[in-house]
């Protein structure tokens, strides 16, 4: 294995509103190599944002990471100067965001906003750059480059504009690309597009990319390891083919269970997650997804799951795992997933409403 | 490019539409055009302007000689808008009271342009203390009627001038200035554009000055445009009081100050200064009306 380019250790970013400290990442810890391409996947509101945010040291307030380190090549982003956080963004780790429209300046040309990318870290002539921001369209396959940089941002499909923004975070040949749900706001033929764009560019490149996502089907085609996250914390971690074929979190599982899938017979209706994601502010006590899982012991609403080892590579955060919940639990034939109806163990009141 | 030809077809007639749309500005530009009353009041304007320029040069008569005509001459002839009481002819000094007028406006909202926007731009931004102080002031000088700090102004930096008219009319127009940019880039800082240009490493100046002011140019032309004849009014009103433009300088305000008196017998004095104060300021206001339709984006067609 590479040396890795980027190191988080024991990453907390709080949130300090009237109502409390919101826990938005509690204990967050990985590793991404050079070249390599990493999944992070949960829910909205899981902390995946704004672990790439703390990350990119530009997290909102009233938000502050409180603890941890962030290694990149082996300096701690969290302990440098402001201005040398800011020198290294966008030029080794940049980052492209949701909604490529409102991400581009509107009254600046497309082009423009490449060279400003370039600019903003070193000095060089305007023709040079405008040809470089014009390699760089060219590279991302915009059609027409010369015309399109030309254009304003609203005069582009979707499609492009992405491509445009994916070119921006390009500009400097980061050694890390952070792509924050990149297609969730394009057509799926669009999304598939980029993907692959994506994929060919941390092949070619050799560009780090990490997919934050809460498409599993983006994870599959593009990522070779995959995070899975729940409030705020990383419940799963492994290689995508062991995540997807031997999930071991029952998170992971009802979330794997969730996707719609093209050859599920009509009948099979979509088994959603039982239950609303935690309030980040008073989270659980124990395992933080017992109020949901249908597979929890008793040993699981007081002790916190550490992330163990359950496969080569494979770490997950569950006192029971998934191998145990097909073998004595009969997860594989299970229907119901109200919290608890596999094992059994069930609070007198959801017993009563259920 | 290996995409589906379904995809390919899409992002053809994406390119098509594309096409037919124009820049923002050359949007606006041919919005304004359309605009009737705007058009006209820009001809005037430039109309204005020439005149005012050809007065650096040249006058029918000297503005500041008493006699060339009779003593309330009414319109005539020889002199088109007739003499004042002291028979100085009536339209070379409205011609040099353009100048005056064209300076106030331009220069006071010169000096509004450079110290509005950027305390609008840092106490939008940065928030803080710099947006505390900068709204503490603007609260107070809000609560004192304009004319009573200008004039304060004016005695205390030693009596009228032009210079000091100048400073004193900024002086009360730089918090609207600075109100509506802060108000513009509180609103835009939060956009998803700003966290992307800081996340490409943008320094806080370019952000403001490369990203924010440009998204903000269209509420701040229009502003000025409207800021311009305020400004113009207001120095034709401390000189109708006596505290503007010293004599014998033809402020339009001092000119009709001066006919009040006569107006019984010579309504031309008075006329004169005051018709062109109105069409002056109904040009201005009508291409800001014109510029804020034509600049906003909602307004497609």
């Amino acid at each position: 294995m590479s040396q890795p380019v980027l190191e988080v250790s024991n990453l907390h970013t709080q949130f300090f509103t009237d109502d409390g400290v919101v826990q938005a990442v509690n204990g967050v810890s990985f590793e991404l190599h050079e070249g390599e391409s990493l999944g992070i996947v949960g829910e909205s509101g899981c902390g995946k944002s704004m672990t790439a945010l703390s990350i990119m040291g530009l997290v909102p307030e009233p938000g502050r990471v409180t603890a941890g380190e962030i290694r990149f090549r082996g300096h701690d982003l969290l302990r440098m100067r402001a201005e040398d956080v800011r020198d290294l963004r966008g030029r080794d780790i940049a980052m492209i965001f949701q909604d490529p429209l409102s991400s581009l300046n509107p009254v600046l040309k497309n082009g423009f906003q490449i060279e400003e990318a370039m600019l903003a870290h070193r000095h060089a002539a305007r023709r040079e750059t405008r040809e470089r921001a014009v390699g760089l369209l060219r590279k991302v396959r915009v059609p027409a480059a010369e015309a399109r940089a030309r254009d304003y941002p609203h005069q582009l499909s979707g499609g492009m504009r992405q491509r445009t923004m994916i070119a921006m975070g390009l500009a400097n040949d980061p050694a890390i690309l952070i792509a924050d749900e990149p297609t969730t706001a394009l057509d799926v033929t669009v999304q598939a597009q980029i993907l692959e764009l994506l994929r060919d560019l941390n092949r070619d490149l050799h560009t780090a990319i990490v997919m934050i996502t809460h498409n599993l089907g983006v994870v599959a085609g593009l990522c070779s390891r995959v995070i899975v996250m729940y409030a705020g914390q990383i419940v799963e971690q492994g290689p995508v083919d062991e995540i997807f074929e031997h999930p071991q979190h029952p998170y992971t599982w009802a979330l794997l269970r969730s996707v719609p899938r093209v050859d599920a017979m009509r009948h099979e209706r979509l088994r959603s997650i039982e239950g609303l994601p935690p309030d980040l502010i008073r989270p659980p006590a124990g395992c933080r997804f017992h109020p949901r899982c249908p597979f929890r012991v008793d040993r699981c609403f007081n002790d916190e799951p550490p992330l163990d080892r359950v496969g080569d590579g494979h770490v997950a955060a569950c006192w029971v795992t998934m191998d145990r919940a097909y073998g004595e639990m009969g997860a594989a034939e299970l229907l119901d997933v109200r919290p608890g109806a596999a094992s059994g163990v069930r609070l007198p009141a959801e017993r009563a409403g259920g | 490019m290996a995409a589906p030809p379904l995809a390919v077809t899409q992002e053809i007639f994406a390119e098509d539409l594309a096409r037919e749309q124009v820049g923002l500005w050359r949007d606006a530009w041919r919005r304004l055009r359309r605009n009737r009353m705007a058009f006209v009041a820009s001809a005037y304007l430039v109309v204005l302007a020439i005149v005012a320029l050809v007065a650096v040069v040249h006058t029918p008569y000297s503005y500041f000689h008493q006699g060339v005509a009779p003593t309330y001459a009414p319109p005539g002839s020889a002199h088109l808008l007739g003499a004042d009481s002291a028979g100085r002819d009536i339209l070379s000094r409205l011609m040099v009271g353009a100048q005056i007028s064209l300076i106030v406006g331009l220069s006071t909202q010169a000096i509004v342009l450079a110290v509005g926007v950027p305390l609008g731009l840092l106490a939008g931004y940065f928030r803080g203390w710099i947006d505390a102080g900068l709204s503490l002031i603007i609260n107070v000088f809000y609560g004192i009627p304009n004319v009573l700090v200008a004039m304060i102004l004016i005695v205390i930096l030693g009596g009228p001038g032009l210079d000091k008219i100048i400073f004193a009319i900024a002086f009360t127009g730089w918090m609207d200035m600075a109100r509506l940019v802060r108000g513009q880039t509180l609103s835009l800082r939060e956009r998803e554009f700003v966290e992307a240009s800081r996340a490409s490493g943008a320094r806080p100046g370019k952000i403001l000055f490369g990203h924010l002011l440009p998204n903000e140019l269209g509420p701040v032309i229009v502003q000025v445009t409207l800021g311009v004849p305020a400004a113009i009014l207001f120095e034709a009103f401390l000189s109708f009081l006596g505290i503007g433009v010293p004599p014998p300088a033809p402020s339009w305000g001092s000119m009709a100050a001066e006919g009040i008196n006569s107006m019984r017998i010579a309504p031309h004095i008075v006329l004169a200064p005051t018709i062109a104060l109105l069409m002056t300021l109904m040009a201005f206001n009508f291409l800001g009306d014109g510029l804020r339709d034509a600049l906003d984006p909602r307004q497609k067609r």
